[in-house]
């Protein structure tokens, strides 16, 4: 199991790691687009006052096996909840993964949507279909801001449960990559506009921060499991040394007592 | 010249080209050596690239961004598909949906419109490449 996790493992980071590249360039050129003087505004950038919904999607994993994963960011994700209850008249929860759905049901908690086809490989084009129905949503003002509870994966050693705000977005894409010195000095031609490509980018950086945010789980799913199944591992190992150690001495105690009764009876005899 | 194509997924296509031929939102672009900068929105269509031995190569992309500054061309967009990918059939069972989409609001028109003209993308790109 152990070994079997280590490998999922490093699909899903594989997957991760070259899923960068796209945000990376979003971020990019989000920065050139700013340099070009376009001042970046936009629906989804805007704080709401209006505070007649919010949305929370809570990420956990369809199967267990995987130590406190679950657990914690469920405990997180229903603190959440019940604070975004207390500022949003009505809150909308969705909840990918089998877990999550139990436990949902367990305490009766109603979800406006839940999603058990995320294993561990999301697909972009499942994960834009949610996106796009959030977005719908928002733009409709059924939800004045949408959250995401998740692991967030820091490095191999460090994963913290979080809850990131969506909607409105605070920032598009991440860091920047470090600009090569040639790339600064250029102006650019924007076809059709800047604002027309503005227009596209932000919906563009929403889903992709959504899939990151699948993808996260993802690692940080197959990350726990490998822990988990390693602790397990190692504690059969030391119950396994234990056990043979016992197994031992009442073996050699049972030996003993058969010599001692065999040269027992032998000095009976002789005497 | 650099190509590079990369979906929210993955990097697609990473290779040395001549010439690049990309769908814009209004018809087709070309970017040879030495272009100025630009940024632009990709719409639904065909994208080939000249490598500069002269073996071509045409993809369909879906939507997007390209960004073209100093040797690197890159784009960015949803999805990549082969010529094999494509079929007429599926392009047009998609524009049949697309169009039977309800547009009763200015969101949900705007997409309906983008629904459409992807289908009609894919199709002419189908068609270009006789496919049925």
């Amino acid at each position: 199991m152990e070994l079997v996790a280590t490998a999922q493992f490093r699909k899903a980071m594989e997957r991760a790691v070259s899923a960068g590249a796209y945000t990376q360039r979003i971020a990019a050129m989000v920065a050139d687009l700013a340099r070009a003087g376009t001042s970046v505004s936009h629906p989804l950038l805007e704080e709401r006052k209006t505070k007649n919904g919010a949305g929370l999607l809570i990420l956990t994993a369809n199967r267990g096996m995987c130590g406190g994963y679950n657990s914690s960011i469920l405990r997180l994700g229903h603190r959440c909840a019940d604070d975004l209850k207390a500022g949003y008249e009505k809150l909308q929860i969705l909840i990918s993964g089998k877990r999550g759905i139990s436990y949902a049901k367990d305490r009766g908690i109603e979800l406006a949507a839940s999603f058990d086809q995320f294993n561990d490989k999301p697909q972009f084009s499942e994960v834009v279909t949610i996106a796009d129905q959030i977005l719908a949503d928002y733009l409709a003002g059924k939800i004045d801001r949408f959250d995401v509870a998740y692991m967030k994966f820091l490095s191999v050693s460090k994963q913290v449960p979080v809850v990131e705000t969506l909607l409105p977005l605070s920032e598009l894409g991440g860091e920047a990559e470090s600009e090569s010195p040639a790339k600064k000095g250029a102006e650019y031609e924007f076809l059709p506009s800047p604002e027309s490509i503005l227009e596209e980018i932000v919906p563009t950086a929403f889903r992709v921060k959504l899939f990151k945010c699948f993808l996260d789980a993802a690692v940080g799913e197959q990350i726990a499991r490998r822990v988990a199944m390693k602790a397990a591992t190692d504690n059969a190992d030391s119950m396994i040394s234990i056990l043979t150690t016992t197994y031992n001495r009442a073996r050699q105690g049972q030996i003993t007592n058969e010599i001692i009764e065999v040269v027992s009876g032998a000095s009976a005899l002789q005497g | 010249m650099k190509c590079i194509v990369v979906t929210p997924e993955k990097t697609e296509i990473d290779q040395d080209a001549s010439f690049v031929v990309a769908p814009l939102y209004d018809g087709e672009y070309g970017i040879g050596q030495g272009h100025t900068p630009v940024v632009a929105r990709i719409g639904a269509g065909e994208l080939r690239i000249t490598a500069p031995d002269g073996a071509k190569s045409v993809f369909f992309i879906e939507g997007g961004f390209l960004e073209s500054s100093g040797d690197v061309v890159s784009i960015l967009t949803n999805r990549v598909l082969t010529p094999d990918e494509v079929t007429l059939e599926k392009a047009e069972a998609d524009l049949a949906s697309a169009q039977a989409l309800e547009q009763t609001t200015a969101e949900l028109f705007a997409q309906k419109e983008k629904a459409v003209r992807t289908a009609r993308g894919m199709a002419a790109a189908a068609r270009k490449w006789g496919k049925k």
